[in-house]
Order: structure tokens, then sequence, then C-alpha cells
């Protein structure tokens, strides 16, 4: 009967501990569980606003990309003008770059290597 | 712990007394019931203990939404977009159109004047929105009604000074507010939106389910930037022959895709605006106007490809045509014999008739409707006009209309028509939204390919030595016809009102795109020898589009020069004809058979 109580005691004793430690660590998870959350509300609230401010952003990307207005400023800014036909050329326009002929002279026969 | 005694299972069956047995069994039931008893109310409560450890860590690790998961949040991004209208976007997908959100203000007036005096409120509110009515705000203040709007889309500056009166009865509530960032250059494509943000014309409108209910963003084929330089030499052109109006419209010939419109005179779709009158009307696909000599082209086209007649074949142009009570003239005359393509290229009207009526009204007809131009276009606007033409299509009708006289169509299916011609012959339907190679119909073959190279010859021909010089552009080869129509004033053509346009492909070896351009009512300046034609008037803005738009789109002009193109096996090589070799019966008897 003793034996029995006594472990019977020490069981409770564990399982209380036990308890008592689970608690503990629910505590501060559940804390920390908390911290997360409105870190991740504030988050994506934050989130939320750049989305918003990029949406803007666009739009306003968009009314500066006027071709109008980047014309104008050219214009007034800038020492370009608009690419003309003639200056759209293709691989083989190189063919009709002159080349300057080499010769290159054997050095076994006594003649100088071209440089 | 030592048993006194042994468990009943332990006593041999032979040893049991009777007696004891029925004794111990009443204690023994009760025991086993108390037994049972605890054991289910101790099941009952682990089960219990275990649902709530369960609860408890699923609180713990979950909290009370569940965990956020990035699927979670990327749907939430998607079904709380930042505003409810989708954006109209280009081919290369700059915003046309899109929506900001925005506060506007109204008043709940019965909380207002709960809360003092109204003409106080007026007061302070006009102080910091100077530009209301005194009048009108006064009367909502007072009205008594629990919902009236003061100001539409306001700023956030705005909206922070009406919140820092403090005046109570003034709410705010998030709108949203269409913005299109190029203005007028796109105002007849995309249209607007009223106040509450519903399409009223344009794509706007055409679209108006996939973009106000399901929030979907719209790709048109439309390039900015093609539609900005079309914007630009029309709006130019316009001002410059003090026209009454101007259209045009950019095509991709292979694909039917617009990748310009424009309309002018046009609007700003940012200003909200109540009637507009002769700007809001789309020039390009509703108006529908005789176009004069490019509908040449078609007749050419047709008589080519019905083998009515060869390129070495030609007719008398030296006398005008008289038929009841009509003469046709020529403009440009030349007053002899002409192989075909001088038909085209001297856009002789007398030459042309002739060729229509060996065509045949039917055969004429056929190919009009072949080529879209006797049915209303179908593109996405909502504003799309039906061609005009004779519902009796005598002899006079054949021959007006193969100059292009009686039969009035849009710009728009003019430049699909033509498109048609020079692509290899297959009408592809004209279509404002995006296509990849995936999406680009099979299209209706009208003509055979061999009439279409013709096609290609002949329009760059008209260009290169006839009455589209004005739209030469060096190394593009571009290709064309001009069109000078007279407008009918009340039931008579007005010489001095004229529609002149001039539809230009290029380049011709390898056709890409169709420009044309329509001017209305264009005054002849000193710089153009007092003409407001065709020629004069809208080849060069055909040809200031074409300069800037090839080199955008990086296409290498003919390095081969002009000199190349005589050459009998260049491509667009037109053989030339001297010799009378065919006429043509008007009104049964044939006329100048000798020649």
């Amino acid at each position: 009967m003793t034996l029995r109580s006594a472990l019977l005691r020490h069981t409770t004793v564990l399982f209380l501990l036990l308890a008592g430690g689970i608690s503990m660590v629910l505590f501060s998870v559940k804390y920390q569980v908390h911290d997360l959350e409105s870190q991740y509300r504030r988050l994506s609230g934050e989130l939320e606003d750049e989305r918003r401010a990029l949406h803007v952003l666009h739009a306003e990307w968009a009314t500066l990309n006027d071709p109008k207005r980047i014309e104008a400023l050219a214009a007034e800014y800038l020492d370009m003008s608009p690419v003309p036909p003639r200056h759209v050329v293709g691989p083989d326009a190189m063919l009709s770059i002159p080349v300057r002929e080499i010769t290159f002279d054997d050095p076994a026969e006594g003649g100088e290597a071209a440089r | 712990m030592k048993r006194n005694s042994p468990l009943q299972a332990e006593i041999p069956f032979e040893a049991l007394d009777p007696k004891r047995i029925r004794m111990e069994s009443a204690r023994k039931q009760a025991l086993d019931q108390g037994r049972t008893r605890l054991l289910v109310t101790g099941v009952m409560f682990a089960l219990a203990f275990v649902v709530l450890g369960g609860r408890l860590v699923d609180l713990t690790r979950h909290g009370k939404d569940g965990a956020p998961t990035w699927r979670a949040m990327n749907r939430s991004a998607v079904e709380n977009p930042v505003v409810v209208r989708g954006d109209v976007r280009d081919r290369a997908g700059h915003i046309l159109a899109t929506s900001l959100p925005t506060q506007s203000l109204y008043v709940d007036s019965r909380e207002a004047l709960k809360g003092g005096d109204p003409e106080e409120a007026a007061s302070k509110l006009l102080s910091v929105l100077p530009y209301l009515n005194r009048e009108d705000v006064l009367e909502k203040v007072k009205g008594g009604g629990r919902f009236d709007w003061l100001a539409r889309n306001l700023t956030p500056d705005q909206v922070w000074a009406v919140n820092s009166l403090g005046v109570p009865g003034f709410g705010f509530r998030r709108e949203e507010r269409r913005v299109y960032p190029y203005g007028p250059s796109f105002a007849h494509v995309i249209g607007y939106t009223d106040v509450d943000g519903r399409g009223i014309s344009g794509v706007e409108r055409t679209f108006e389910a996939r973009l106000g209910t399901q929030g979907e963003a719209i790709d048109l084929s439309i390039d900015m930037r093609v539609q900005s330089i079309l914007h630009e030499e029309l709006v130019k052109t316009q001002a410059r022959f003090n026209a009454l109006g101007a259209a045009g419209v950019v095509m991709d010939v292979n694909s039917g895709e617009i990748i310009a419109m424009v309309s002018l005179p046009d609007f700003d779709p940012n200003k909200p605006a109540g009637s507009l009158g002769e700007s809001g009307f789309n020039r390009a696909t509703k108006g529908v106007y005789e176009m004069g000599s490019t509908f040449k082209l078609f007749t050419t086209a047709m008589a080519l490809d019905t083998g009515t007649v060869k390129l070495t074949d030609g007719y008398d142009a030296s006398e005008p045509i008289h038929i009841a009570r009509f003469t046709i003239n020529d403009f440009h005359a030349k007053k002899r014999w002409l192989s075909v393509p001088e038909i085209l290229v001297y856009s002789s009207n007398i030459g042309t008739a002739k060729m229509a009526l060996d065509v045949g009204a039917k055969q004429q007809k056929e190919y009009l409707k072949r080529f879209g131009l006797l049915g209303a276009a179908d593109v996405e606007l909502p504003e799309v006009g039906s061609p005009l033409f004779p519902a009796r299509w005598g002899d006079i009708s054949t021959m007006t209309i193969s100059y292009g006289h009686g039969i009035a169509v849009s710009p728009l299916q003019l430049a699909a028509g033509v498109s048609a011609l020079i692509n290899g012959g297959v009408m592809m339907p004209p279509t404002l939204i995006k296509r990849t190679a995936a999406t680009v119909p099979r299209g209706e073959k009208v003509l055979k390919a061999k009439t279409s190279e013709a096609m290609r010859s002949l329009m760059r021909l008209v260009v290169r030595s006839g009455t589209g010089k004005n739209a030469d552009v060096q190394g593009y080869l571009v290709g064309g016809k001009t069109g000078t129509a007279e407008k009918q004033v009340a039931g008579k053509y007005d010489k001095k009102a004229l529609i002149s346009s001039f539809v230009g492909a290029f380049p011709m070896t390898k056709p890409r795109y169709v420009v044309l351009a329509v001017v209305d009512e264009p005054q002849g300046i000193k710089a153009t020898y007092g003409y407001a034609t065709g020629g004069w008037v809208a080849a060069p803005v055909v040809k200031g589009v074409i300069e800037r738009m090839g080199p955008l789109y990086g296409l290498l002009p003919d390095g081969r020069g002009v000199e190349a193109e005589d050459a009998p096996d260049h491509p667009l090589h037109v053989p030339v004809s001297t010799g009378p070799k065919r006429t043509a019966m008007v009104g049964g008897k044939v006329q100048h058979a000798a020649y």
C-alpha cells in the first residue's frame, strides 16, 4: 500500500511539474505568437500601402511617359532629333564599309611581317 | 503486498464452493460496476482533455484566423485590388486608362443641422474648397437628407483640410477616378467613363463587363508610340489646311490589328464633359465618306483577279464618258489611251469606269462585299457606321463606285480592305485587341496571291511616278493611292468641300503596315498652290508617319536606291505597255473603238 501511494504521489508531482512547465512554454509561445501576429498585421498593412502607392506611381509614370511631353522636353534640353530611315542599317551594311588591304609577307622568305 | 486469499480465477474449478461463490459474486458485481463507471468517466475526461489540449495547441500555433500563408496573401491581393475597374493597356503594356482611389465629400444634413449653424458650416467649407457654389452647398446642408454629394474626387490635401475644419455632418466615401495619362491622343479609341465610372464610349463601353464587373485588364493592339505619331501628324495637318476634321488608321496588314487610330477633332477624356458634339464623333469608324480614287485600287484588283484585264491592257481615256445626264471626266486628264498601270498612276476616272463596266456590276458587288466594304466593320467599338451604297446597282453606279463615288465607307473599312489587297489576298477582320501568333485568325482568302503581288507593284508605281509622290520615304518602298472626293452638300457635289485621303503601305516588297489618312474639307494653301487634294494634304501625313514609325520598329530601308526599281528583275517592276489593246462597252455600244 505504501509503495503504491508513494508511486502515485511521485507521478502526481511529476505531472504537476510537467503541466507547470508546459504552461510556462505555452505562455511564452502565446506571447511570441501575439507579437508575430501584430508584426504580420503591420507588414500586411504596409504591403497594402505599398501596393496602393505602386498603383498610383504606375499611373504617374504613364503620365510622365507621354511621348508629347518627352518630345517637348527633348526639344528643350537635348541636342537630338528623331532617327531618319537612312540611319537604320542591317548587317550587310558592313560590306559597304571600305576595307584597308593588308598584305602579309612570309618571314621565312626574309620579308617583314605586317604589323 | 501479498494476498491472503487466492483470486477466484486461481481456484481450480473442482474446489469452488457454491455458497462462497454466490456471496462473493454480489460483492464483485458492485465492485465491477464501480470500476466500469470510473473507467468510462476517466476515458471521457481524458478525451475532453485531449480535445482541449489540441485546441490549445491549435490556438497557440495559428491564432483565431489560422496562419497566414503566401497563397492567402496573394489571394487577398487579387481579391482586394487597389481599385475595382481594370486598366486598359497598349500592346507593350503601357497604361492607357487606369483608376485611382480618391475620396469624395458628402453631407449628412441631419447631423450637420444638429451640429450648428448651416451658414457657418458652409462658409467654413468654402474657405477650403473655394470652387464650390455657396447656394448649392447651403441647399444641400439644409436639405434634411441623409446623403448628398458635395464634391467628388478630392485630393488628399483637400480631404485633410476638410477634416481639420471639424464641422459635423461632413463625411468622405472612397471612390475611384478614371485617369487617361495620354489625354486626347486616345480619346476615340478608349472613350471615357461617367462620374460613376461606367463606360460611356469606346473600348470603355464595349468591355464594360470585363473592366467594371470583373476588374480585368484589357490589352489593346494599339501601339502608344505610333498612336502618338499619327495624332501629332494629323493635328498638324488639320491646323495647316484649316480642315474640319481628320481621321487616321495604321493597321498591321498580316494580323488585322489596329496599331493606331485617330479621329479629329477630339476631346480630353480626363475632363468630365457633358455633350461632346462634333468632337465626340469617331470619324475613323462611325463616319462614312465617299472615299474617291482610293477605290480605284479595288476596281483594278477585281479586274486583274477576274482576268478581265492584264497589266499590259488598257483603255482609251481621251474623251469624257457621257451617260444619261452624267459626265465622267478626269482630274489629271491625259487625253489618250492609258494602260492599266497608267490608269491608276494618273488616277483616271474614265479608264477605271470602263474597267469596272467590263468586270460587271455583279462581280463588282461580290468583290466589294469580300473586302468588307458593304457591311459595317466588326470592330470592338460601339461607334461603328454602316456603309452607304445604292440599292439599285445599275451601270451608272458601277461606274461611279469604281472610282469611289456613290458609295460611302468608314476609313477603317478602307484600311482593312486595302490590307487584304496587298497581304497576299487574305481579308483579316480588323481588331483593337492584341493578337498573338496563336490568336491570329486565318482570315478569308479574297484574292489570288498573284493579283495581290500585282497590286503591290501598282501601288508602289503610284507613289514613284504618280499622284502619291508626296508620300515617298526613301528606302521604305512606300506604295499607296491618293483619293480626293467632293462632298455632297444638299444633294449636290461641292467642288470646294473635299475629302482628301491617302492610303499607303510599306515596305511594298513585303507589306507590314497600312497607313491611312483622311482629311475633311482641307483648304488649299500657298505652299500647295491652292490644291487641297489627297496627294497634297493626306500623302504628307502618311509620309510623316512612316518616316517616324519605320525606324521605331527597326525596319531596314532598302539600300538599293531608286534606280534599282527600274530594273525588270525588281520584284516591284511593272511592265510598260503603249499600244491600244482593249476598249470598253458603254451603254451597249462600243465607244472609242479605234484609237
